[in-house]
């Protein structure tokens, strides 16, 4: 960082500036294959997408261009602007619910203490089970016949007749966030510990000595000095919500009754239940816009203020 | 160098001209995992038998269609491939499938061959799919169950007001054991079972050429009304309403459901698999009397431009002849040729008899959206049923329904 600065900086000398020029080709080729990678498995499938999205593209039979006409079609696709509402709403509650569980967690762990370790690993095991397998072991563990908790419940005698969670809106829903939860506050809980501890502790002392209680510390100290990992933790929670689809698909199938058809299962059911490819790209350009949008929005709420580093 | 690629290339012309037409030649063919117990037996006993090979890929259900999709597009699709019948149209409407109308004319028994089949093969006066595997919906019932119930075990129920009033004896058994079972959140399982439950009584859920939506209908309602009150009277397991399919034979093999409307496939599957159950086979009823059946099963379809079409011909003569025919019989499929289904089946459990006979007289709905309108779990069809079945608002759910229908049709690409 200091040598680029420097460089920079320094009066501009024809020698120099060859240097700079020779030096700015090896970084380039530093990061070529980094850029290949991207050219290959980013910008090119999005060039498709975007070219893919103009046409009318059916899995089997012949293509057409139709200019805009499936961007036209979106705006009338009340369907696919349901399942976006549902995306939003299940985005902010599993978020608000992830940061509810794992801010106290990584307060909890970020500290030596006893068996540290230990509860670390426990909170950040279901971080390293995918979502379709931990979709499928809740889809067992939800089964109101041959499942945990509902056969559970009424042998012990809690409930006096089986109750089926996934067959209502409400508690298919929360069944759904309390998996996720499970399943993400581990990791999360790592990324907000770790900008726990980059916290410096004699911050903590001073404001001791200066007579600041807990909570003053908290919102004064931690809370500011946090912002860049709470932005990356937030990004990553509100750009895996709004792709959320597995366990929609593999617990729910979108029910009950069409309820929770989140955006990424709609394009989905219109590339491969309707067989409208070329529908699906411009679906998913729509969500890739929203989604670019947001997380520019996220960064900028959460930029670094003047004069705090 | 130069000598050894003249040689080679001698080679290859000696080959290419010698053995030229008498060359063996092996065509690909597809078939969906349902087939995956018949489909090996078949093609086994076509290879040993002849010159020319078949190579036989099996694919998931739910993937069969997208991965052939993707092939056709890379123009690395099979020769041929055993197709969901309800496909057929929408595969044909596509262009993406050989016109095999002269052939199929010329087969001297196109008369006999299952109706249900060739009519989805049919597109537009031309045929593009002929029947290879069939499966016939039916009513089957626990025997034992019935016996402990104080029922005749060995009569089944042959009307609705049979079937709730024998559902609600054998739920008075108790315990764990239930009177009924259907997948209540499975759009497909559904077309197959329930349908004909209307059918039987003389309604119908689309017109004929599928170009209308006919869901208001009295014997829809009157069906309806029938698993509503058996829900209602807690006949039916609480998982019922949220099982996508999971269940629809498992929870009948389990041995605690009374009657449960199924497929001819469950009779193989319970001899091989559950040997200790002991179930009867009868017609799904309708109203007050009079049955109906779904014909489902699977369409052999070619692929537009393949040059294997005489392998893929000779492959469907052979499945067509009675040795053919028997073959696919013992390991899961009905005969799909009316003229030696009797004599295919001799030798196999007698219940095959009634789900051939069912196959025979079965209905299959004609539609190019068919995926969207009845399969996809998010469709209008699956909407439905759940939330007529299980829901608060018939009349609003069968509305709703009619509506949603009748625009995906009008949406469809009309070629």
């Amino acid at each position: 960082m200091a040598i680029i600065t420097a460089a920079t900086t320094a009066p501009p000398s024809a020698h120099k500036r060859a240097g700079a020029a020779r030096q700015q080709w090896i970084g380039l080729l530093y990061v070529a294959p980094a850029v290949a990678l991207v050219v290959v498995f980013f910008l090119i499938p999005l060039g498709m997408t975007a070219w893919m999205s103009l046409h009318n593209w059916p899995l089997m039979g012949e293509h057409s261009f139709i200019g805009l006409g499936n961007y036209v079609a979106i705006l009338r696709d009340t369907r696919f602007w349901n399942a976006l509402r549902f995306t939003a709403y299940y985005t902010v509650i599993v978020t608000i619910a992830i940061f509810v569980v794992a801010f106290p967690l990584a307060l909890f762990v970020e500290r030596p203490r006893p068996l540290t370790n230990l509860y670390r690993t426990m909170f950040f095991m279901p971080a390293v089970v995918g979502f379709a397998s931990a979709s499928l072991l809740w889809s067992w563990l939800l089964n109101v016949d041959s499942g945990l908790f509902s056969p559970a419940a009424y042998d012990l005698g809690l409930i006096d007749r089986k109750f089926n969670l996934l067959a209502t809106f409400q508690p298919a829903f929360w069944s759904i966030i309390a998996m996720v939860v499970w399943k993400v506050a581990g990791f999360t809980m790592i990324i907000l510990m770790a900008g726990l501890q980059s916290i410096p502790q004699d911050l903590q002392e001073a404001a001791v000595i200066d007579g600041a209680g807990p909570f003053a510390r908290f919102r004064a100290i931690t809370l500011p000095l946090m912002r860049r990992t709470l932005a990356l933790a937030l990004i990553l929670s509100v750009a895996g919500s709004i792709l959320a689809f597995d366990q929609f698909y593999i617990i729910l199938r979108g029910g009950p009754r069409n309820q929770t058809l989140t955006a990424v299962y709609w394009i989905f059911n219109q590339s491969f239940v309707s067989f409208k490819l070329g529908y699906g790209a411009a679906l998913s350009m729509v969500l890739l816009v929203i989604l670019v949008a947001l997380s520019l929005v996220q960064l900028w709420l959460l930029r670094k203020p003047e004069g705090l580093d | 160098m130069r000598n050894l690629i003249a040689k080679l290339t001698l080679a290859a012309a000696v080959l290419g001209s010698g053995l030229g037409t008498a060359a063996a030649e092996t065509a690909n063919i597809w078939v969906r995992a349902d087939g995956s117990n018949f489909m090996p037996r078949i093609v086994d006993a076509y290879n040993k038998a002849h010159t020319n090979q078949i190579k036989l890929d099996i694919i998931p259900n739910a993937e069969i269609i997208p991965k052939y999709g993707a092939a056709a597009a890379g123009g690395t699709a099979p020769d041929a491939l055993s197709l969901d019948l309800i496909y057929t149209p929408s595969f044909a409407a596509a262009g993406q499938l050989e016109d095999i109308t002269d052939w199929a004319k010329s087969l001297p028994y196109f008369a006999s061959l299952s109706p249900a089949h060739v009519k989805t093969g049919t597109y537009k006066d031309h045929i593009y799919g002929l029947p290879f595997s069939a499966d016939a919906s039916v009513l089957i019932w626990n025997k034992k169950l019935f016996k402990q119930a104080g029922l005749d075990p060995e009569k089944g129920p042959a009307n609705w007001a049979e079937i709730a009033a024998d559902a609600e004896k054998v739920n008075a058994l108790g315990g764990n054991i239930k009177g009924f079972y259907f997948s209540g959140n499975c759009g497909g399982c559904n077309i197959f079972t329930f349908t004909p439950l209307i059918w039987a009584s003389g309604g119908d859920i689309l017109s004929e050429d599928g170009s209308k939506a006919t869901l208001d209908s009295p014997q829809l309602r009157g069906a309806i009304d029938l698993y509503r009150s058996m829900v209602k009277k807690d006949l039916v397991p609480a998982g019922a309403q949220t099982d996508t399919g999971a269940n629809f034979f498992a929870a009948f093999a389990a041995g605690n459901i009374g009657i449960s409307p199924s497929g001819a496939f469950a009779i193989g599957a319970l001899n091989t698999q559950y040997p200790d159950i002991d179930y009867g086979v009868t017609f799904l009823p309708g109203k007050d009397s009079g049955w109906s059946s779904f014909a489902g099963g699977d369409n052999f379809v070619v692929t537009k431009g393949t040059t294997k079409l005489p392998v893929v011909k000779e492959f469907l003569d052979f499945a067509y002849s009675l040795e053919g025919q028997t073959i696919l019989a013992k390991y899961g499929s009905l005969p799909v040729r009316g003229d030696i289904a009797k004599e295919a089946l001799k030798d196999l459990d007698p219940r095959y008899q009634i789900a051939a006979e069912a196959m025979a007289k079965g209905k299959t709905p004609y539609s190019v959206v068919f995926n969207d309108l009845i399969n996809s779990a998010n469709g209008p069809w699956t909407q439905m049923i759940n939330e007529v079945f299980f829901g608060d608002d018939v009349d609003g759910a069968i509305a709703n329904a009619q509506e949603t229908m009748q625009s995906i049709i009008d949406q469809a690409p009309q070629k």
